[in-house]
């Protein structure tokens, strides 16, 4: 029921930014839809919850716990992301960077773009996901490249060409997945239900080597290091209403890592695919530490901060224990809302100062003080900075690596947050205290830019010190992980 | 017969990786793309399903004729000069992909595949295509040949799909080869926008975002 609602909206819309007139109502209507999306998602938790598995067509549709957590995440970001949009968009068009028609295909591209994510966690076939997750990428290559200019073309051309080869390797060994299947004895089918009940007699070796595959390939649209080099690139020049891809892209592909590493755990063991994601893990923490150490563009330093937390929830999922995945879960919401927040502030003020590198924006604080103080907020929420969430789950994930007695991924961990906590908070305490450009306007922010960021910043502040209350739901969808 | 078109697929490859103009490097992939046909209508006939011969049918539709016509008329729209852009000269990529060649068997033989029903030789020949158009996009640096790079790995998954487990569930097969056609579209309109603005499809030059 809920979960028809939550993906007929998407493609409703899709529908009606084709034929639509006016661009102004239309914006207001797709942040009204999305809003229903975000009721829905919730809703269709509360189901998952009291019904355990929740089944439509045919068993083609088949969400459980964990699909129900990705939908909600995915929706929170969409709706944020759909409310700012009209001001941006908006603006764009008056300021003639983009005309009418390209507006509409901005909606368009935005409704495709979300149908096709929240497709990905409600499939039962692994097919399936494979190609919605393709889907994905193609169409967030024209998100991308929206402004036709040479770097823009340059990112979108990287990130598509990248990520499908990535993607191709992931085929090949969610076929390598089929093959395992079909010897085992069982039926032959490509849902994961049907896989899960028959991992324990599946042939060891297979799963290993297909494992590899799936994680170079899903790894490399989750921007895990050393596959991440599109990232950056695709970032600093997508449109930027499209928080999308900095903010959920990325964790659909762990989405798609955890539902193969659930099937290659109750076969091989806990041990092999633990160790496959510390390694990758520590690798990208290493990696966007170096890389934010000594970065200019602004754009640039958030997509290296993406690496290095979707290292964080590698290292958590690693870990195995009940407190490092439930803080690995938990990072992926907080990550998703804190990064699209700071992400959405940044595109004000770049768009404001029409300059991406660091050393030329000072005082924004001064120049434009709403959102220079939302900034402030991301940025000691992103750094984990007590009160906030990103501090709780990171603090999960670090002492479930002491409790297990990793004390080198939880020195490597201590040691990469601090330094990058100490290089955010000097790169934005310059940007954001100094004194600013002296001919530089009071920038009017429109009001649904600040709406989108006052709805990003409830969960911000909130969801860190409200994990009591939802403690039982985490863990109950880790219960339904690994205890089949 | 069936190991004569094995090995007539694995030399369309070889041919490939060795050609220095782009209309051979485009016939190649014509040439592989129908042996891939030939195999996949073997195994229908063999196998008396009508969802094989449906995705037989595709094959030879989408990716002997549609796929490669497309590819001539980009090429010949952004008045392609013949060079390739070879990183790497004929005589070591051949060596190389004999090298990859060698390690699919391996990797073949490590993997326990004797449960399927169809000749050995037709796993080691599905991974070698697939590392072979892995290497075919590294070694190539126009933004063309990159495109006909990720369509060769495309159909040695195709030949491993089909090999080891007759097929996978029809829907699915529809599903990927729609995402397949789309993505090829999708990438010969940027291969058109690429050369508007820059006036060359060379990658190796699209250097400005750094860091």
């Amino acid at each position: 029921m809920y979960i028809t609602i939550i993906l007929a909206i998407p493609a409703l819309l899709s529908l009606g930014s084709i034929g639509v007139r006016s661009r102004k109502t239309f914006g207001i209507v797709n942040a009204c839809g999305y809003l229903a999306v975000l009721a829905s998602s919730v809703m269709l938790f509360k189901e998952t919850i009291s019904s355990g598995c929740i089944k439509a067509c045919n068993g083609f549709i088949c969400i459980d716990g964990l699909g129900a957590f990705f939908i909600f995440v995915i929706s929170v970001v969409a709706f944020a992301a759909a409310l700012y949009s009209i001001g941006y968009i908006n603006k764009d068009v008056s300021a003639g960077v983009i005309s009418e028609r390209k507006a509409r295909m901005y909606y368009l591209l935005f409704n495709l773009f979300c149908l096709s994510m929240i497709v990905v966690p409600s499939l039962n076939s692994l097919g399936m996901l494979w190609v919605a997750i393709e889907m994905t990428t193609l169409i967030s290559a024209f998100l991308v490249g929206f402004y036709n200019t040479k770097k823009s073309v340059e990112a979108a051309w990287k990130y598509i060409i990248i990520c499908s080869v990535g993607i191709i390797f992931a085929l090949l060994g969610t076929i390598l997945f089929y093959y395992a299947l079909s010897i085992s004895g069982a039926a032959k089918s490509l849902n994961w239900s049907d896989m899960i009940s028959a991992a324990g007699r599946m042939d060891r070796n297979i799963l290993k080597v297909a494992f590899i595959f799936i994680i170079v390939g899903y790894g490399t649209k989750a921007g895990l290091a050393p596959m991440h080099t599109w990232l950056p690139d695709a970032y600093s020049q997508a449109v930027s209403p499209s928080a999308l891809l900095s903010g959920v892209l990325l964790k659909i592909s762990i989405y798609a890592i955890l539902r193969f590493g659930i099937i290659v755990v109750k076969c091989v063991g806990f041990q092999y695919f633990g160790n496959l994601m510390i390694l990758l893990g520590v690798i990208s923490l290493v990696i966007s530490c170096g890389f934010i150490l000594v970065q200019k563009d602004l754009k640039r330093l958030l997509a290296y901060s993406s690496i290095e937390h979707i290292g964080i929830i590698a290292i958590g999922f690693g870990l195995g224990t009940t407190l490092g995945m439930a803080g690995a879960l938990f990072h992926i919401f907080n990550h998703a809302v804190a990064k699209s927040s700071i992400f959405l502030g940044s595109s004000n003020v770049v768009r404001n100062y029409d300059k991406h590198n660091m050393n030329d924006i000072r005082g924004v604080i001064e120049v434009m003080p709403f959102t220079g103080i939302m900034i402030l907020l991301g940025v000691f929420a992103l750094t984990g900075f007590p009160p906030f969430s990103i501090f709780v789950s990171e603090i999960m994930i670090v002492i479930a690596a002491f409790l297990k007695g990793s004390y080198f991924v939880a020195g490597i961990l201590l040691i990469t947050l601090s330094i990058i906590f100490g290089s955010f908070i000097y790169y934005f305490g310059k940007m954001l205290f100094d004194k600013g450009p002296k001919d530089m306007q009071k920038y009017g922010e429109p009001v649904s830019g600040k709406l989108a960021l006052l709805f990003l910043s409830v969960p911000l502040c909130a969801s860190g010190v409200l994990l009591p209350i939802f403690k039982k739901d985490l863990i109950w969808i880790l219960q339904g992980l690994f205890q089949r | 017969m069936q190991i004569m078109i094995l090995f007539g697929m694995l030399a369309s490859t070889y041919l490939m990786v060795i050609a220095r103009r782009m209309p051979a490097l485009i016939r190649g992939f014509r040439y592989q793309s129908a042996f891939l046909f030939l195999l996949t209508a073997m195994l229908a006939f063999r196998e008396g399903h009508k969802d094989l011969y449906i995705v037989a049918g595709l094959i030879l539709i989408l990716k002997v004729l549609m796929i490669p016509h497309l590819l001539i008329m980009v090429a010949k729209r952004i008045n392609l000069d013949e060079n390739l852009g070879l990183f790497i000269n004929s005589q070591l990529s051949l060596i190389i992909a004999l090298v990859l060649t060698y390690c699919s068997w391996l990797l073949s033989v490590k993997l326990d595949f004797s449960y399927v029903h169809s000749l050995p030789a037709a796993i080691t020949v599905a991974f070698s295509v697939v590392f072979i158009g892995a290497y075919l996009m590294i070694s190539r640096v126009t933004a063309f040949t990159q495109v006909v790079g990720l369509l060769v790995m495309e159909n040695g998954i195709f030949l491993l799909a089909s090999s080891i487990s007759d097929g996978m569930p029809f829907f699915v097969e529809i599903a990927i080869f729609f995402d397949v056609f789309v993505s090829v579209v999708i990438m010969g309109l940027f291969v058109y926008r690429i050369n508007n603005l820059f006036t060359h499809i060379d990658v190796s030059k699209l250097s400005r975002l750094r860091g």
